[in-house]
């Protein structure tokens, strides 16, 4: 096959495009959608481009006088957490006032696990992890399948007290957490690694061989641990399907500096988004899900120059973080919300930048971005405000809606009307949030 | 809505409607086996119960019901606060979920005689089979023993999350399809780097690339990565990786099967049950792969009895690896990651630098490793009079420096420093950047120290308190009046706060002091109005519930702790949930009383507690 050489200026400096030096796989299932040009749907109508869903996290809350717009509709009033949205203003549809009634279920935990486990599954906070599996994953479930990755798990900050349903947001289902990748360089090499013809064989073997051993020792187990084999299997499938579908003809980006500051999380966020731009636009995934800080999340902030505390710390205006009390510590929670949006905004923005059919790949994505509480301080878990951006399934955008649903509901409506993912129902939801689709 | 049946009609009343009050009031928060109310008379059975054992749960209440005035049963006057309750008013007085209550405290007068029992049946000693995962740590040290590889490999896999208190439950050791790719990439990475250059560390037995050869290797070095022989099928099934790419191509393949990264115990397949006892014990004693001698014991059949499983424990700590263990074990237990995450406010506390935190994580991981490997009384942990500092470490102590680095200090008294208590790890980590954190302090005590689950704040509580201003300058403890003057809020912090109160002469990095300074800054564009104010404080705090526990000072506390039986025993708890990588049943009793038992019997030495344990888990006791 001909070697391919594209350029794309929207791409930072250190991530050319480079042409793959006669390194080629033939494999049927994603031929079809990548043309000589290398750009993946470039030519290919409209209809048949599948949509992709981005859910997106924060940890915290924030701070409402500061992040939700006084005034409902159209045109309504940005806000200084919202600001970096102004360019996306036709992009984005801002619902606020939604509930996570899971959180208040009486049972273990914390504010920020019960939240947590709340938002994501509409499940209560198991004790361990989330008690059943994830919107992001229920929606992959239905439509993930055919695509070299059924989901991915992006994250950038790592800083966390370290457990289990503060360091991750999706979940495969009861306490089964599937962790994000966090590193640029490794979600590079999953995703737009070399491969070669023979290193597929050999581990298409190797991979048969481990199936094989792990339905023996399945005869070997009780029921309870013969369900936990099984989904160690699947997992084992889902990396023969990555290794099997590589795309062909694949154009190769130049893997992001492994040198760097590894902690600074503007950085990392941009180069993450980079990438999960390019994995939708090579059609290796439909879903993903971008952990930007953790739940409880406990990053610090140089680059806006709060180093003093930690991003909880902030949350708490008893002393927690010192010399932040009252006023000052909400708006240093006012910037770092601002942050938050920032980076989600640059991902609207670079999926934007991508050519595909005829318009972007912004117009075939939808966007959700979530937070573990509603007003950080109080660590509330209603009144949610959220956003949902991108254009498929016809987002009426330039809105700001006041809802009474859940956030389940809003979940139901993105998984049904963006994603065509068939969902009857999910936990804490009684129906799709209404006039947030045309 | 239909009106509520206040007839009690039969023992189906009780998980029908007492059992939603119950809920709804959260009992169970505190009055389960190992919540702050374990040792009263009512005490929520735990685990999946049928409709049938909750029903003999409701009949087992009677024993809180006064038969001759049921309106003054404990079952109704405790949790409405009429009697004294530590858990507050839990339940409104003269609400509808009281007459609940009420009606079901009539059936049991009438339908129950004093004497009667409705116990549960515990599955005593059950050995129900698990699965376990090979942890990080576990990884490493099984690929280092079996190819010599050292190059700690699985620190690229996704880190490991805190489950129950530690990063090896078995809950949370899913195989997420990232780690899946994780290990594709680590076997291959490993076989690649074991025949680099050839067989230079000999792994494969024979010269020749003949399918003889091919299957000597397989059945050998198969044996030692599944730690058991292997069946016929499987060495065929690596036969022709060995065919397809020779010794490599087996190597990635075998360090990828769930034969070797997943481990049962007592699993269904019986012939494999003596292996499965040797990786127990080498991966709770080692964190790695059994070795020759384990795996001959094995075959020999040695680990079929207490005496044969306890000789090879005892050959076990011998080995440095140990060491290792009990270092992650501590590490985990006392959390020394979160001093790595901690921050501080530089203008106080200068001196708080990355390398002074990690000399504050040393001091506490030599005290442990001296205790369990000079077989000192463990208990000690809360009680020792010395420490191993490094001279930093002494400087912020206020103690003469030590000899070498790390090396033996006296604490004179007047520290009032005791063991772990008075160690700058634990102090900096329960507190904020700048203040001290009473409540965070007496929650580490009650969870680490006392195994004793303290229920979280209730959702949409406000969990801020009042800040200090130059009018009204206030102490930790002024502030935290508001958690015990706030009943829905003081039913839990009387459990917690006054157990950090005994802390308060130690700052938010561990230094001793004696009032507490307080410096107003000057308001935005105002000059000069900056203001210090020093306050008296007064460290007099109780473990509520535990007799004779009032305490001054931290090493006040370590003596009551090292004494406590509660806190003796969740050192027990603490190392079960590390071996057995889940929390303890009530199925686990009888092992536990049986390893404390041995524990207490010799002067509370470490090393034998973890015979013990092993010996009982391995063994479970009848009773």
């Amino acid at each position: 096959m001909a070697s391919v050489h594209t350029k794309d200026r929207s791409l930072p400096r250190r991530m050319f495009l480079r042409n793959v030096g006669g390194v080629t796989i033939g494999l049927p299932p994603l031929a079809a959608m990548f043309n000589a040009t290398g750009t993946a749907f470039a030519a290919t109508p409209n209809a048949a481009i599948p949509t992709r869903f981005v859910l997106w996290f924060n940890g915290n809350g924030v701070v409402e006088k500061y992040w939700i717009p006084s005034d409902t509709g159209s045109d309504f009033t940005m806000t200084p957490c919202l600001a970096p949205l102004a360019p996306f203003r036709n992009d984005i549809h801002v619902v606020t006032g939604l509930d996570n009634p899971a959180a208040r279920l009486p049972g273990p935990g914390n504010d920020h696990h019960r939240s947590m486990a709340a938002l994501m599954s509409g499940t209560q906070f198991t004790g361990r992890g989330s008690g059943g599996p994830s919107i992001d994953q229920a929606i992959a479930a239905r439509v993930g399948s055919e695509n070299r990755f059924r989901s991915l798990q992006l994250g950038v900050s790592q800083e966390s007290f370290g457990e289990s349903i503060q360091r991750n947001m999706s979940w495969a289902g009861y306490d089964r957490s599937l962790p994000p990748e966090m590193l640029p360089n490794k979600l590079f090499d999953r995703l737009f690694g070399a491969r070669d013809a023979g290193w597929i064989a050999r581990k298409k073997s190797v991979l048969d061989a481990v199936q094989e051993d792990a339905a023996g020792l399945k005869k070997a187990l009780g029921q309870e641990d013969r369900t936990r084999l099984d989904e160690h299997l699947a997992s084992i499938r889902d990396v023969e399907r990555a290794i099997a579908s590589l795309p062909p003809n694949y154009r190769r980006l130049d893997p992001p500096e492994a040198e760097g500051d590894m902690k600074d999380w503007p950085r990392i966020a941009k180069l993450q988004s980079d990438l999960l731009a390019h994995a939708f636009a090579s059609g290796q995934t439909r879903v993903a899900s971008y952990m930007l800080t953790k739940c409880q999340g406990l990053a610090r902030f140089p680059w806006l120059g709060y180093t003093a505390a930690r991003h909880h710390d902030y949350t708490h205006r008893d002393g927690k973080a010192p010399g932040y009390d009252g006023p000052d510590g909400q708006r240093v929670m006012r910037d770092i919300c601002r942050w938050h949006v920032e980076e989600f905004a640059y991902l609207i923005g670079k999926l934007k930048s991508i050519k595909e059919g005829d318009g972007n790949v912004l117009d075939r994505t939808s966007l959700l971005f979530v937070h573990e509480h509603a007003e950080a301080n109080d660590h509330k878990n209603n009144g949610y405000s959220l956003i949902v951006a991108g254009h498929a399934g016809g987002l009426r955008t330039n809105m700001h809606t006041r809802s009474t649903g859940t956030v389940s509901d809003l979940y139901l409506a993105v998984a049904n009307k963006a994603m065509g993912a068939g969902l009857k129902s999910f936990p804490s939801a009684t129906r799709e949030v209404p006039g947030i689709f045309a | 809505m239909a009106q509520k049946d206040l007839r009690a009609p039969g023992p189906e009343y009780f998980a029908a409607q007492v059992l939603p009050v119950l809920h709804k009031a959260n009992c169970e928060g505190c009055h389960n086996g190992g919540g702050v109310a374990a040792g009263t008379r009512f005490k929520f059975p735990e685990g999946e119960l049928s409709k049938e054992e909750w029903a003999r749960f409701g009949l087992s209440l009677h024993t809180l019901v006064n038969r001759t005035d049921p309106a003054q049963s404990v079952l109704l006057n405790k949790p409405t606060k009429r009697l004294a309750h530590a858990g507050g008013q839990r339940i409104v007085p003269g609400s509808s979920d009281e007459a609940i209550l009420r009606t079901w405290a009539d059936y049991l007068v009438s339908n129950t005689k004093p004497g009667d029992k409705f116990e549960i049946s515990e599955r005593r000693g059950e050995q129900k089979p698990v699965l376990r995962r090979l942890t990080n740590t576990q990884y490493n040290n099984t690929v280092r023993d079996l190819l010599g590889d050292d190059s700690r490999i699985a620190e690229q896999f996704p880190p490991e999350d805190f489950v129950n208190g530690f990063r090896n439950q078995f809950q949370s050791q899913s195989v997420s399809p990232l780690l899946a790719e994780a290990y594709a990439a680590g076997a291959e990475k490993l076989a690649k780097s074991a025949f680099r250059g050839g067989d230079t560390r000999g792994l494969v037995p024979c010269k020749e690339k003949t399918p003889a050869c091919g299957a000597r290797f397989i059945k050998d070095f198969g044996a030692k990565v599944f730690r058991r022989p292997l069946l016929e099928n499987e060495q065929a099934r690596y036969l022709k990786l060995w065919a397809a790419g020779g010794a490599p191509m087996v190597v990635e393949g075998m360090l990828q099967s769930p034969n070797f990264l997943l481990r049962t115990e007592n699993g269904a397949e019986p012939s494999w049950r003596p292996y499965e006892t040797a990786s127990r014990l080498s991966y709770a004693l080692w964190n790695s792969m059994p070795d020759a001698e384990l795996f001959r014991a094995a075959g020999a059949g040695e680990l079929a009895t207490p005496e044969g499983v306890e000789k090879q424990a005892r050959r076990m700590l011998r080995d440095p690896r140990a060491r290792n263990t009990v270092d992650e074990f501590a590490a985990e237990w006392l959390r020394y990651d979160s001093l790595a995450g901690a921050v501080k406010e530089r203008a106080s506390f200068p001196m708080y630098t990355p390398e002074l935190a990690l000399a504050m994580t040393e001091e506490a991981r030599k005290l442990v490793q001296y205790l369990v490997w000079e077989n000192r009384n463990f208990m000690e942990l809360y009680s020792a009079d010395y420490a191993f500092v490094s001279t930093p470490l002494a400087r912020l102590y206020n103690v003469p420096p030590p000899a070498e680095e790390f090396g033996r200090v006296t604490l004179p008294p007047e520290t009032e420093r005791s063991g772990v208590l008075g160690q700058a790890m634990l102090l900096a980590a329960t507190a904020k950047p700048s203040e001290t954190s009473p409540t965070a302090r007496g929650l580490f005590v009650r969870e680490h120290f006392l195994c004793q689950e303290v229920p979280q704040p209730p959702p949409g509580v406000n969990a801020n308190l009042p800040l200090n201003n130059r009018e009204k300058p206030m102490t930790n403890r002024e502030r935290l009046a508001v958690h015990l003057s706030n009943e829905s809020c003081a039913s839990c912090h009387t459990l917690i706060d006054p157990i950090g109160f005994g802390f308060e002469k130690f700052d938010a990095v561990g230094q001793r002091r004696e009032k507490l300074k307080i410096v107003f800054t000057a308001e935005r564009k105002e000059k000069g109005a900056t203001e210090t104010v020093m306050l008296d404080l007064d460290t007099s705090g109780s473990i509520a519930g535990a007799p004779n526990s009032a305490f001054r000072s931290p090493r006040e506390l370590g003596t009551i702790l090292a004494g406590n039986t509660q806190c003796q025993q969740c050192v027990v708890k603490q190392l079960f949930r590390y071996y057995q990588g889940r929390m303890e049943k009530p199925g686990d009793a009888a092992t536990i009383r049986r390893s404390y038992d041995d524990f207490k019997k010799s002067g509370f030495h470490f090393q034998e507690l973890m015979v013990s344990l092993l010996r009982w888990s391995i063994f479970p006791p009848e009773s």
